[in-house]
């Protein structure tokens, strides 16, 4: 075994170390790239912001530049005209302005250059941390689409997507593949110049007509405030801010409210101070209360030099309200019965009339978080929406529309075609599931009634999922879902692209249920494209060069793709970006997003290679290099529902030299991490003219004279003599003999005994093993558990956690392949299991173990014991 | 546990021993020798320290220990009240903040402030007064005693006033500033002391705030005293004055037989009270001990308004304002009489009104007890309802040795200090006015407590208002002793905050006061409402923007405009001539809360401040040649150093 592992592993270790110069080559090449660019770290404080950055380029003619001014801060340019100069616009960085991630979760640092008039006069992405424009998409796409840009006014309302033009709504056309890219970009240069151009007084912030409260009388306390919306809480832990957890108080804690609205006013201030607040404001002007606990505080030092709070703001769609030193007052007491107990108490001012306190508010805590593996220091904010209850206002809540995310927006936008697509999706699940009627109603020789709906659904899988949608699955979502899973779950960054998103739903399903078959054989885009082009190319005259690779060779080869993923897997724990660079081992970009005649020359080449591979070795790329493959065959292991075999499927090797994805093995098993699902075997199964068997008994039975009764689910004739008290489930004969597991009968028993048998991977066999293995696998398993405490405290790098990962698998598989050889097979549910093979153990470990750290994690943060963890004392000697 | 209340009790008795060798040796001090017929009543009570009967001070030598944590206030967290307090000869007011004790501010008001620039500034100036050759007219201050502005019989945060006993000046601060803003010289008295805002009008009802401050006069002068009458003191006389709360003008002023000591007004606004321990008008203190009794004066406000519209009023010397007659002679029918004289015991000192408005309780001083006199019946002497005006006395409890001053609590009692005994007592106004009715069960004094040394003022928190919350009494202290770290011979004093929310008297902790508060007020902190920064449109000669600095020249008369902002003043350097008059108008024209810049002219003897968007101005002859760098004082930057610019005067 170990020559053909290496056989496979030096193939892949060459396939990626090939792709690892090529890509640094390619990465390197142009270089004016802004992918990942580095700014001068001065660029975000220096007062003098031109300094660092191009400011000239962005608006035409002006040649001097102001230092930053204002708040957000933007620099005034001006342009000489004899010895006087003239204001001619404004510059400004768009993350002085905005925090919109783009796909990369990073923003995209844009400079943008607007007139006195609001016209955009230039846009030039500084840095982008986007994965699709490093390799998949040029970068002059990006320069392209910010071009669109030029000369629109601020304040027009802009879109992408030509399909949104219309007389109030301007239309740009977006990249394709980047959509959720230049969503983001789209915002982040139509909000920056808005927010400048109010505050230089080119755009009026939106008049709205003054509110009226009404007086409700003040509720009976707290706790009914609450309930009511009255006042709102936002509470920040230290987990999220990475700061080390003091026990029983939060980062901070922090209730809020309106004071304006006599309801709350009264209630909170009384009724003197009340009058005596709203004497003191001027009109547009609005007060909020803040009172909080918890080991920070909200008003920090920074308002001691700058004189501007720096942990706090409110804000209202595109509008960022700040406060001053002069806008801050004691809050002194609340006098509302049952309120929570605080250490903060303050009133802050909103002295800006476009303010609309009918309307929902945010109130942004800006914390400074610590990332404890590059001990980097990044912004994060935590708001909470605050909206006035309806009683409170006369006529109530005016309507409001919410701005919609931008993942959502995609959803809106494309219904129709997410619509067509979950068709697709549960078009093939169906046809799928009534497999049984088509290979009974094909033959061996007439495969038409499988083939032509699947050859339909590859059809539209390549047209409609594959160039149209640009929907083709990719390992980088994998590796992206490993990370999630263990780390941080983002429901936003897999619904940014819908198609992929159900995609991946129905991968996942039919997955568990099928095996990966279902997905690979029947939906993949390119999947379908190279065999669908194997097929036409047989067509066409090319059949006599078409080949297997003998099942010798393959038998080697087919690990290549399992060391590709583990290989990709590994990288992506040391660098993301690095290993989607290295993902580029996949076609599927060439193929369907940029489109091979958009790609550089050793694209195309390595491309047309693999083509030309498929287009001899049926799927070739899928057989031996495809890690998304790989990747999904792990789970596959455990599909529920297999397919049939007969008894004679171990000597018949009918099906098995048919196999096209040489799944077969010698003894009739089904290997279903390799198996395409093409259901040929299952056709023969039931066809009694080329199952051998089958053929036999028909043969038999016509000399016999004897009926030829139907055929059993079995795959035989249905008995001519009826056995009495035959059970009604038909069962379907299983090449590999079960392993009878003697189970415990009641349910708490036998969950028991599958979290048992789940959990440990001793059995008594492991005292049969000499002395020194027994007690290196309890060192192990206390090592182990020591450094999950360790990882469960968050004192260990994910490098680490994934490292005791990786040794407790190789430890369990090594232990269960000697004491629990086996491994289930079928649905969970039921108890059936067969020997496993290596490859069988490893997919089993691994898989299970990535799914009980990850549901364990979430458990213990569920029930707040990694808070608890974190909190101990007595664990602190552990680090 | 028990034994250490053992060893408490057996120090009570040495204690008490204590403090009689300590009572009679102050009694000494205060009455001197040879004067012991004065002391008749104090001599006769001395046995009885324990005046009040079945309460005896549980005075363990180390006071009760509070549970200190309650009163303490965090780093970061606020004090619940605060309280203005005068200086005393120190001429200023002062500010802490209360439960920690903390002093906040000193204001300068009569003095002078180099910090500030109190006195130095031409703002300042103009408000303290000037001599014809621009020269301050006096220097020299005596605060007493400072009250808040009220409405609805509660503070208003608007404005405190307070007097100085020296020049016979009154003096308005501004609470959004907390800075002085008006002094008035009231003409024709001298020893200016008690002061009291009115709460009411007492004609219009509907003016339901301060308009008015009375004014007591304790000296006894010539009539104008330009000089005559030096030798013959029965032509002395005291006049009574009311000032103008928003204008600072004297409206009117009432002569009386004998002085006036403190002052206290009514909640409804129809009386104003001043307790008077020199009836005799007596010119020594023998003289002025000589009469058994003295009187608490109420003045009839609505009457004697009537009176100067009538025209019945004399004028005094130069002074314009209208003077009207309140002595005994000439208000004999109290029916129309101005001023009713209400006995009470010799040498009264001190008069407060309790919370509800219906009680005014004068203190006896030299006589053991306090004087409970009822608001109404001398409403009823004023209707001629009464035989006598020492009807209105309707309770008169032997409470201590040396009471003075009176606060009040929530329920009901009252707690006066005893200068003599060194001792603060509670006891019940309404029990002191069944025992003096007869009821000899009634339980009037229920608590005393040690405080050291020989207490002053003594306050309550909000208990000047109708609105008093029970929760502390702050006892001001005459004599520290060996209380704290020595300094010198002059010794700091101690102010000592008690916790009066219970039955007992709990003394929290003490803190020290530069000598010498008199009285205080303790403001509940969300009355006070302060201002966070200048408004630069309130000052027409200010500049607006730093360009805006620049030399005008005028003759030999040099404006300099300038604006400071952090680290920068508007000009680097500026040229003026020897013997120029300078005008320097500094304009702070940053708007960050707390950056104050300061302004110095070495050798010129120029200092002052201004606080953001302030604009203050000094004027100087430049006489001496050189160069002179003007630098900022007030730390504003981290290059608060270099924030400096040359004077330049030209030889």
């Amino acid at each position: 075994m170990s020559s053909k592992l290496s056989l496979s592993r030096l193939l892949a270790a060459v396939v990626v170390a090939g792709l690892l110069l090529f890509a640094r080559s390619t990465v390197a090449a142009p270089a004016a790239l802004a992918y990942e660019a580095v700014l001068p770290a001065e660029l975000a404080s220096d007062p003098d912001l031109c300094k660092h950055v191009p400011c000239g380029s962005v608006i035409p003619g002006a040649d001097r530049f102001s230092l930053r001014k204002g708040r957000p801060p933007y620099v005034e340019a001006f342009a000489s005209e004899g010895d006087r100069e003239r204001l001619v616009g404004y510059v400004f960085l768009s993350t002085d302005i905005v925090d919109i991630p783009a796909y990369s979760g990073k923003p995209i640092v844009t400079l943008i250059g607007m007139d006195t008039k609001g016209v955009i006069t230039g846009v030039r992405v500084l840095k982008h941390s986007e994965p699709i424009l490093l390799l998949g998409i040029p970068e002059e796409k990006l320069v392209a689409f910010v071009n669109q840009y030029l000369g629109k006014v601020v304040g027009s309302k802009i879109e992408v997507g030509k399909g949104h033009d219309s007389e109030e709504v301007i239309g740009l056309d977006a990249i394709s593949g980047a959509t959720v890219t230049v969503i983001a970009e789209n915002q982040v240069i139509m909000r920056s110049a808005m927010i400048v151009a109010r505050q230089v007084g080119i755009m009026k912030p939106p008049e709205r007509p003054p509110v009226q409260y009404t007086d409700v009388p003040p509720l009976a306390d707290w706790e009914a405030m609450r309930k009511e919306g009255a006042v709102q809480r936002l509470t920040v832990r230290s987990e999220d801010v990475g700061v080390a957890p003091v026990p029983g108080k939060p980062y901070i804690d922090i209730w809020f409210g309106y004071l304006n609205a006599p309801t709350i006013g009264k209630a909170v201030l009384g009724e003197q101070n009340y009058r005596r607040l709203m004497d003191e404001l001027k009109p547009g002007e609005h007060a909020i209360f803040l009172i909080a606990d918890g080991i920070e505080s909200f008003k920090g030092s920074g308002f001691v030099r700058g004189g501007i709070f720096d942990r706090i703001q409110v804000a209202q769609e595109l509008d960022t309200y700040t406060f001053r030193d002069l806008d801050y007052q004691n809050l002194y007491s609340v006098k509302v019965p049952g309120v929570p107990y605080y250490r903060e108490s303050s009133i802050f001012i909103i002295r800006d009339a476009g303010f609309a306190p009918a309307y929902p508010w945010n109130l942004v805590f800006l914390a400074n978080k610590l990332d404890k593996a590059t001990g980097n220091r990044e912004f994060v904010n935590f708001t909470r929406e605050f909206w006035l209850p309806d009683r409170y206002l006369v006529g109530g809540r005016p309507h409001y529309e919410r701005p919609l995310a931008a993942w959502e927006k995609v959803w809106r936008a494309r219904a129709l075609e997410i619509a067509a697509f979950a068709l697709l999706l549960i078009a093939a699940g169906v046809v799928y599931a009534l497999r049984d009627r088509l290979v009974r109603a094909a033959t061996h020789k007439d495969k038409t009634p499988v083939s032509a709906p699947k050859y339909a659904l590859w059809g539209f899988s390549i047209a409609f999922a594959g160039f149209y949608l640009m929907a083709q699955p990719s390992i980088t979502q994998v590796l992206t879902w490993f990370h999630s899973v263990l780390f941080k779950w983002e429901w936003e960054l897999f619904l940014s692209d819908p198609f992929i998103f159900l995609f991946w739903w129905f991968i996942i399903i039919t997955v568990f249920f099928w095996g990966r078959g279902m997905f690979c054989g029947w939906l993949c885009p390119y999947g379908a494209l190279t065999e669908m082009s194997h097929k036409i190319a047989g067509y066409l005259g090319l059949k006599r060069f078409q080949r297997q690779l003998p099942a010798k060779v393959h038998d080697k080869l087919k690990w290549t793709k399992y060391w590709i993923f583990v290989g990709l897997l590994c990288v992506s724990f040391y660098s993301m970006s690095l290993a989607e660079v290295l993902a580029e081992i996949e076609p599927f970009k060439t193929t369907f997003l940029v489109g091979v005649w958009n790609r550089s020359w050793p694209f195309v080449v390595f491309w047309l290679v693999i083509f030309a591979a498929c287009l001899i070795v049926e799927r070739f790329f899928c057989k031996y290099l495809c890690p998304l493959g790989a990747a999904l065959a792990i789970p596959s292991t455990f599909r529920w529902w297999g397919l049939k075999r007969k008894n004679e499927c171990g000597p018949c090797t009918a099906c098995q030299s048919g196999c096209e994805s040489i799944a077969i093995d010698d003894g009739g098993r089904i290997d279903q991490r390799e198996c395409m699902l093409c259901l040929d075997c299952m056709v023969l199964y039931y066809d009694e003219h080329a199952c051998p068997p089958l053929a036999k008994e028909r043969k038999q039975r016509t000399r016999a004279g004897q009926p030829l009764t139907a055929i059993a689910g079995n795959g035989y004739y249905i008995p001519l003599v009826q056995v009495p008290a035959t059970p009604a489930k038909e069962e379907a004969f299983v090449p590999t003999a079960p392993i009878a597991a003697a189970r415990a009968e009641g349910f708490l028993a036998r969950v028991y005994g599958e979290i048992k048998d789940h959990l440990l991977p001793w059995n008594r066999q492991v005292f049969k093993q000499p002395l020194f293995l027994q007690a290196a696998g309890i060192a192990l398993a206390v090592l182990v558990t020591w450094v999950w405490l360790l990882g469960a405290a968050g004192k260990l790098g994910p490098g680490v956690i994934l490292g005791w990962w990786l040794a407790w698998s190789a430890y369990e598989v090594i232990t269960r392949m000697s004491c629990k050889p086996f491994v289930k097979d079928g649905p969970w549910w039921d108890n059936n299991f067969r020997p496993a093979s290596w490859a069988d153990m490893v997919a089993y470990v691994g898989f299970k173990n990535l799914l009980i750290g990850a549901g364990f994690m979430l458990f213990l943060k569920a029930v707040g014991a990694l808070a608890f963890l974190h909190g101990i004392p007595e664990l602190r000697w552990l680090y | 546990m028990d034994t250490k209340k053992t060893e408490v009790q057996a120090a009570t008795p040495e204690d008490q021993g204590r403090r009689k060798f300590l009572n009679s040796a102050a009694v000494t001090g205060l009455a001197g020798a040879g004067l012991s017929l004065g002391l008749t009543a104090c001599n006769k009570e001395a046995p009885a320290p324990a005046a009040g009967g079945a309460a005896p001070a549980a005075a363990a030598p180390a006071p009760k220990a509070a549970a200190h944590g309650k009163h303490d206030v965090a780093p970061g967290q606020l004090d619940d009240y605060y309280a203005f307090s005068s200086g005393g000869h120190s001429g200023d007011v002062r500010i802490y903040g209360y439960p920690s004790g903390r002093q906040l501010k000193k204001i300068p008001v009569f003095n002078t402030d180099c910090m500030i620039g109190w006195g130095v500034t031409n703002e300042s100036k103009a408000i303290i007064g000037t001599k014809p050759n621009g020269q301050l007219k006096y220097t020299t201050g005596d605060t007493h005693h400072v009250h808040m502005s009220y409405k609805d019989g509660i503070y208003d945060g608007k404005w405190i006033f307070v007097n100085d006993k020296i020049h016979g000046r009154i003096a308005r601060v501004r609470m959004d500033t907390m800075e002085c803003d008006k002094i008035t010289e009231l003409p024709n008295i001298m020893g200016f002391h008690g002061i009291f805002p009115d709460k009411r009008d007492p004609v219009d009802q509907a003016i339901n705030h301060t308009t008015r401050v009375f004014c007591g006069a304790e000296f006894h002068i010539p009539l104008p005293n330009d000089g005559r009458d030096l030798t013959d003191p029965t032509k002395y006389g005291c006049l009574f004055s009311c000032v103008d709360a928003a204008t600072m003008e004297v409206r009117w002023q009432c002569r009386v037989d004998g002085n006036m000591d403190l002052v206290a007004t009514s909640y409804d606004g129809k009386l104003a009270a001043a307790n008077q321990y020199n009836t005799e008008g007596g010119a020594v203190y023998a003289e002025m001990m000589s009469s058994e009794h003295d009187a608490c004066l109420f003045f009839n406000v609505e009457r004697i308004e009537a009176a100067v519209k009538a025209g019945k009023f004399v004028t005094i010397g130069s002074s314009k304002v209208p003077v009207v007659d309140g002595t005994k002679k000439n208000n004999a029918d109290p029916k129309t009489a101005l001023v009713c004289y209400v006995p009470v015991p010799k040498n009264p000192h001190g008069v407060n009104i309790s919370p509800d408005g219906k009680y005014y309780v004068c203190s006896g001083k030299l006589s053991p007890t306090a004087s409970v006199i009822a608001h109404e019946k001398v409403l009823k002497w004023f209707a001629g309802e009464l035989k006598e005006a020492r009807e209105a006395v309707v309770g008169e409890p032997e409470i201590g040795l040396g009471p003075l001053h009176t606060g009040f609590d929530n329920k009901g009692n009252a707690y006066t200090t005893l200068f003599l005994d060194s001792q603060i007592v509670k006891w019940n106004v309404e029990a002191a006015i069944k025992a003096f009715g007869g009821d000899k069960n009634a339980k009037v004094v229920i608590d005393r407590i040690d405080v050291h040394y020989q207490p002053g003022h003594g306050f309550t928190s909000m208990g000047e208002t109708k609105e008093p919350d029970g929760k502390y009494f702050i006892s001001d202290n005459k004599f520290s002793k060996d209380r704290l770290l020595p300094v010198g011979p002059l010794h700091a004093e101690t102010a000592q905050l008690i916790d009066i929310s219970g039955e007992k008297m709990v003394l929290v902790h003490e803190h020290t006061t530069v000598p010498e508060p008199h009285d205080s007020i303790i403001v509940r902190r969300d009355i006070v409402k302060t201002r966070q920064v200048y408004d630069l449109a309130e000052f027409p000669h200010g500049i607006k923007s730093l360009d805006e600095s620049r030399v005008e020249r005028k003759g030999n008369k040099v404006t300099i405009h300038l604006g400071s902002q952090a680290p920068q003043f508007g000009l680097l350097e500026w040229k003026v001539k020897k013997g120029d008059e300078v005008t320097i108008i500094l304009t702070n024209l940053d708007k960050v809360e707390d950056l104050t810049h300061g302004f110095a002219i070495p050798k010129y003897d120029i200092n002052f401040i201004v606080s953001p968007q302030e604009t203050k101005s000094v004027t100087f002859i430049a006489d001496k040649p050189g160069v002179y760098w003007c630098y900022c004082t007030h730390f504003c930057h981290a290059l608060h150093l270099e924030m400096r610019s040359r004077m330049l005067v030209e030889a």
